[in-house]
């Protein structure tokens, strides 16, 4: 067991779990923020990304032990980091089917857009390797290409 | 506000007796409700178990029929809204209690399976979707009307307020409480649909969006409980196989570890009464497994892994891989006719000289719905409650009574969120192994987790379709004199053997093939099969739309025109539909070598009928190069079902479907070794990405305008699979008669 103390969505979180515990389920069984899902476990499909120290990164495949200090933001806290717009595009657009993937697209979606502002579309097809298979991946891009500005 | 309505309280019940009108959920339990029915209570007034109105004008529908992805609930909700003419932004849904359909008999039913439905403009759904708002706003009306002591003729409802010609106004939440024991002495009449202003007029996006996109809408796997628990499960790799032995004192003292517990088919008790379930057990029943108990899921997860098991996997491990049982239903196929689906004529008086055959396969394939399956249940001696993300509650309940042994007035159930279904999740085989580890494990809430590949290697697979195809043109015409057709279908599960997609289609029912046989047999496996978005369907429309392009080849006949001239004296939507994918396709473009379009057409769910079903027609564009590399550079579908109630909710549907059809027919595919699938997770098992999806145009001109309001999110599915067959034949000339393509060779010269 490890002791770890990081941010999450700012706020400083004691964990005492099994070093090797991903940060998946760190998030959902020991702090209760389900919003981050769990689809493969294996860096497939994308349904755990979060931002660590501000980079999109698959939880699955991140363990507890390295995590000391650590500064993450979750679904949960994609609002107050500049996610708002973003978020409200999805609703506008009617971007979600079952909506499962959706908080590790919109994850996905955030670290694109704040590292290319005006992605094309070779960008968005490279960023984006989520899976949804409810294929909302048109969706998806036309909500990117709005929020970023650019002609859909 | 806008909101979805989560099931949080826990959930009292009561056998509170309610008055006759309740059970068409139209008219309210006398006085106000004291039962918190599932769902979290408002302040509200209930007007029937489906319609409450808060004194804030919050309308909150409660819906049987569950969200998967497809926007039921919402669609429920606006047919509600349509005759209510409430403001939009006030509503909200919940999940209906199939608890309080129980102890009410049937507060909730209406129609085909009729708790689950499905379809939220279903014939009968809508009818009492929109009487239910209809009767809401006339008696708003009657109580605004004793208020007032004016007629309520002279009182009109619009936005949630309630106006006199006198300028007195009042909003739906002032006089709801009056208004919900209001009993209207005679039903209000329908709008005409051509007065609609809300359904096919607007296109509201789905009223759980914005809990889905902040992370708060809770699904399956998110459902917390005090004291709960966590259990990883493992069943036997071989379907049908047993347990024969496991050292739980191995893993007893890994951290978190509670408990090892052992799934024995032999103890599930059965309902003690007779079951009301939708599709009855056959597909449920309890498989041998075993399951570790833990504080966390990763700690049972790990202690499962580490855990000594061995099985006896049973007689279905004769089969050494997927072609041995492939073989063995073509063998089958080959005895002779089996069962008659349809014979019309005499195939033997067919004369032409132009015969065409063709021998097509699709193999296991996996549902694949991205949140993993899993149920959250609580079972002590007397009791038994259970959270899960069913498709079907009336089926889950039915499920959960079965593995219990319980009283249905002992079970409860809530409906969670699902992470797409697809067919996966509505026989209840995922609840009843979770309410089997519960009840091992009694007084405590279990959340049991299918790992990802417990999930794969555990499905309820797509039902694999061999077809052999054989034609005679008609030496002046072109078109089949004669067509026979043997299908062969593997798994012992007759419910998934459907002709649906095949012989129902026009091509067979028109009378433009004048003689007919078309035949099936089943390969009884062990390998499990069930729904996989629209069972059978995805298959057979593979195989007629490929045979039917094979025919216009072989008869010379550019393959537009073809199904044109075999559909002339079907429904027109059929020849409109084709026309309009083509047109906005490019056919009849001249491509350079290595580029081509296909078509194809079909409609789910009843073909054989005239307007009925959703018509699909997709048009698939691709480019090849001479390497085999495969680029799909454009889809365009047309198609009527009728009408729409929500365009942009079917679009959204149309290219969600033809995506999963076209993800499908380029990469599905399970493999079997020794009796036990062998894919386990994605990376074996490729999904399209972003990157994958060509550009889908969604083309709205053909809708006949027929009054029928079909469902959608199945038909899609089906022809763009063939369609890109076709056009890579159009191509390349490499015809492919089995699925998946990305596993044929397309390189050229
Ligand atoms: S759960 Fe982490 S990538 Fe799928
Ligand atoms: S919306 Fe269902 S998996 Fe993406």
């Amino acid at each position: 067991m490890s002791k770890i103390t990081l941010r999450v969505n700012g706020k400083a979180q004691s964990v005492d779990a099994d070093g090797d515990t991903p940060l998946l389920w760190v998030l959902r069984d020991h702090l209760g923020m389900t919003g981050t899902k769990y689809g493969c476990g294996v860096a497939q499909c994308g349904a755990c990304t979060v931002h660590l120290n501000g980079e999109a990164v698959r939880s699955c495949q991140v363990p507890l032990d390295g995590l000391a200090g650590a500064n993450i933001t979750t679904i949960e806290g994609l609002a107050a980091k500049g996610g708002a717009k973003l978020q409200a595009l999805w609703h506008e657009l009617n971007v979600p089917q079952c909506g499962y993937c959706q908080a590790g697209m919109l994850m996905a979606a955030a670290d694109l857009l704040k590292k290319k502002p005006k992605p094309s579309d070779a960008d968005i097809d490279e960023a984006m390797t989520n899976i949804c298979r409810c294929g909302t991946y048109p969706r998806v891009k036309a909500a990117i290409k709005r929020a970023a500005g650019v002609a859909a | 506000m806008n909101a979805m309505r989560i099931d949080r309280r826990s959930f009292l019940v009561s056998t509170a007796v309610v008055s006759g009108g309740m059970a068409l959920g139209i008219t309210s339990a006398e006085g106000a409700p004291t039962v918190p029915w599932g769902p979290d209570m408002a302040s509200g007034a209930e007007f029937s178990a489906w319609i409450e109105i808060a004194p804030d004008d919050t309308v909150t529908v409660r819906v049987p029929t569950p969200e998967c992805g497809n926007g039921a609930m919402s669609q429920a909700a606006m047919n509600v809204a349509e005759e209510l003419q409430c403001d939009w932004s006030k509503v909200q849904v919940a999940f209906a209690s199939i608890r309080r359909d129980f102890d009410e008999k049937g507060s909730y039913q209406t129609g085909f399976l009729s708790f689950f439905s499905g379809h939220s403009t279903g014939k009968q759904r809508l009818k009492t979707t929109l009487q239910l708002g209809a009767s809401a706003r006339e008696r708003l009306k009657a109580a605004a009307a004793a208020r007032w002591q004016v007629p309520a003729s002279e009182i009109t409802a619009a936005n949630s307020v309630l106006s006199h010609a006198s300028g007195k106004k009042l909003r739906y939440g002032q006089v709801a409480a009056e208004a919900a024991k209001i009993v209207l002495p005679k039903e209000p009449a329908l709008k005409p649909q051509g007065e609609w202003t809300l359904l096919g007029k607007k296109s509201p996006p789905k009223l759980n969006i914005p809990e889905i996109a902040s992370g708060k809408a809770v699904y399956g796997l998110d459902v917390k409980l005090p004291g709960m628990v966590h259990a990883a499960l493992m069943q036997c790799p071989v379907h049908g196989g047993k347990l024969k032995s496991h050292d739980a004192s191995a893993v007893m003292k890994m951290p978190g570890v509670r408990a090892v517990v052992v799934i024995d088919p032999a103890k599930t008790p059965g309902s003690p009464v007779k079951a009301q379930s939708t599709f009855g057990f056959g597909d449920s029943l309890c498989q041998w497994g075993i399951a570790v108990i833990a504080d966390h899921y990763w700690q049972a997860k790990k202690a499962l892994a580490a855990l000594p098991v061995e099985w006896d996997m049973g007689g279905g491990a004769k089969w050494q891989d997927a072609e041995a049982i492939y073989s063995a239903a073509k063998a089958l196929r080959d005895k002779g006719p089996g069962r008659d689906l349809k014979k019309t004529g005499d195939i033997a008086t067919a004369t032409g000289k132009r015969i065409v055959d063709g021998d097509y396969g699709t193999p296991y394939a996996e549902n694949a719905a991205l949140e993993p399956l899993n149920t959250t249940a609580l079972v002590t001696a007397d009791s038994a409650e259970v959270w899960t993300n069913t498709q079907d509650m009336a089926q889950a309940f039915w499920v959960a009574v079965d593995e219990t042994g319980l009283a249905p007035g002992k079970v409860n159930m809530h409906q969670t969120f699902m992470g797409g279904a697809f067919g996966r999740r509505g026989q209840g085989d995922d609840l009843r192994m979770a309410v089997a580890v519960a009840k091992a494990y009694p007084g405590k809430p279990v959340k049991v987790i299918w790992s990802r590949e417990e999930c794969f290697r555990q499905g309820r697979y797509r039902t694999p379709v061999f077809t052999k195809m054989h034609a005679v043109l008609d030496d002046t015409t072109g078109l089949p004199q004669a067509m026979t057709a043997d299908i062969g279908y593997v798994g012992s599960r007759p419910g998934f053997h459907l002709p649906l997609g095949f012989s129902d289609q026009p091509y067979f029912n028109s009378g433009v093939i004048p003689n007919l046989h078309l035949t099936s047999s089943a390969l009884p496996v062990n390998v499990l099969s069930g729904a996989f978005r629209a069972p059978c369907f995805n298959s057979h429309a593979f195989v007629l739309e490929t045979f039917v392009d094979e025919c216009a080849v072989a008869a010379g006949i550019d393959s537009l025109e073809y199904r044109l001239k075999l559909l002339a004296s079907w429904d027109k939507s059929w020849s409109d539909c084709l026309k309009l994918a083509a047109e906005k396709s490019g056919w009849g473009q001249k491509l350079p070598k290595g580029e081509g379009i296909g078509i194809a057409i079909s409609c789910w769910p009843v073909a054989n009928v005239r307007k009925n079903g959703t018509v699909v027609a997709a048009a698939v564009r691709v480019a090849i190069t001479p390497e085999g590399v495969l680029m799909v550079k454009q889809i365009d579908t047309a198609f009527d079902c009728g009408r729409v109630a929500n365009p942009d909710a079917v679009r959204a549907q149309i290219e969600g479907a033809t995506l999963f059809g076209l993800n499908v027919a380029l990469n599905e595919e399970l493999t079997v070794k020794d009796g036990a699938i062998v894919e386990g997770n994605f990376d074996e098992y490729p999904i399209s990405h972003m990157a994958d999806v060509p550009p889908i145009n969604v083309h709205f001109g053909a809708l006949s305008g027929h009054e029928r309001l079909e469902i959608i999110g199945e038909a899609p599915v089906g022809p763009v699979q063939p369609a890109l067959g076709n056009a890579i034949y159009s191509a390349i000339g490499k015809r492919l008669r089995r699925t998946p393509i990305r596993k044929a060779d397309l390189s050229w010269s």
